[in-house]
């Protein structure tokens, strides 16, 4: 038991960006660095090509990394946070549908349930 | 559990403890950000040939260094401020467990029911078995339920201790003459170690503490070996 936790530990450890951003296990954060680099290299390339300034080209692609990080950090957290809340209304159902079962709060259920005391019923001829 | 050279949060076992995972990841993503723009301004700075002897009046640069940390404080804020509310949340639970803090071990105490009390001393390395855990492991540990709310009264009955498990997200003070109430919710069934988290004497780094989460069935299981054993 311990060995395969050793195993588990080593593929776990990534790589650290920094040393503090686990890009690897932390959600979302590789996704945000690469489209950010993406961007980074396109956004500063396109400066240069266009104005030949090679130091307002950098800082037109810093520009581009962190902007573009940021708001696919922000867009993917929200989303995930979305199904997270998804995920968390699903387990809840599960585990009521034990409980809820052939009662009327059954969501499963489509037409009148027969458990429980039997209700009048209207005559046909209305 | 924790591993050697560990520096981030062990893995999360209770709700509470997830979302704090997540506000840390946010939080860190941000001072990454930070931290690479201050970075590459230093380069930026080091490495140019201009000078500049006369620098009046910058007002827009002024207003981004303004307004922009501002903006990014409140990014900040407002999650950590949801996580602090949700902490706080009257959660009504299910089961009630007193933790005593004393020199140099823990005591519980279940008193919903019956009384079931027992205390909980470290193993000495020397008697470890093998795969245990050294400095970790107690001879009683502290059972509940999974997916249960359960409240834990932390005290104290001589010096200060503190009641830490940080895959559960809980920590409290043990203060003498004082009730502390936490709670927190075992996600998923495991063993959860934590230890004592504020100086009590010769013994503080001796005395851990140890939840074991069981589905409800075992629970009543260990309850009733318990009251059987008193």
């Amino acid at each position: 038991m311990s060995m395969s936790g050793e195993s588990e530990d080593a593929d776990k450890k990534g790589f650290k960006l920094f040393g503090i951003l686990d890009v690897q296990n932390v959600p979302c954060a590789r996704e945000s660095l690469l489209f950010g680099a993406g961007s980074a290299l396109a956004a500063g390339l396109l400066h240069f090509l266009t104005t030949s300034r090679v130091r307002r080209s950098y800082d037109v692609g810093f520009a581009g990394f962190f902007v573009t990080t940021l708001g696919s950090w922000f867009y993917c957290r929200i989303n995930n946070a979305k199904l997270r809340v998804q995920e968390r209304v699903i387990q809840q159902g599960l585990r009521n549908k034990v409980v809820y079962q052939g009662t009327s709060l059954d969501p499963t259920q489509t037409g009148p349930t027969q458990m429980g005391p039997t209700q009048p019923q209207p005559p046909k001829d209305f | 559990m924790a591993h050697p050279s560990q520096l981030g949060f062990q893995d999360a076992a209770s709700p509470v403890m997830e979302e704090l995972l997540h506000f840390h990841d946010h939080a860190l993503m941000i001072v990454f950000l930070i931290s690479t723009l201050v970075l590459y301004i230093i380069v930026a700075m080091v490495t140019t040939k201009l000078t500049n002897m006369f620098l009046l009046d910058s007002q827009e640069i002024e207003i981004i260094w303004t307004i922009l940390p501002a903006i990014i404080l409140i990014l900040i804020a407002l999650p950590s401020l949801r996580i602090l509310y949700l902490m706080d949340e009257i959660n009504n639970p299910h089961l009630t467990v007193k933790a005593i803090g004393h020199q140099w071990y823990w005591s519980y105490e279940y008193t919903d029911y019956q009384e079931i009390a027992f205390d909980s001393y470290m193993v000495p390395t020397q008697d470890l078995a093998p795969g245990q855990f050294r400095l970790l492991e107690v001879d009683h540990r502290m059972v509940v339920p999974t997916e249960a709310p359960v409240r834990v009264l932390v005290t104290a009955e001589d010096v200060l201790h503190s009641w830490a498990v940080p895959s559960l997200g809980v920590k409290m003070d043990a203060v003498p003459g004082r009730l502390n109430q936490t709670a927190f919710i075992a996600s998923r069934p495991g063993v959860f170690y934590g230890q004592c988290s504020e100086i009590c004497g010769a013994n503080h780094s001796f005395m851990p503490i140890v939840v074991e989460a069981v589905p409800l069935k075992y629970f009543q299981d260990w309850s009733t070996l318990m009251l059987e054993d008193a």
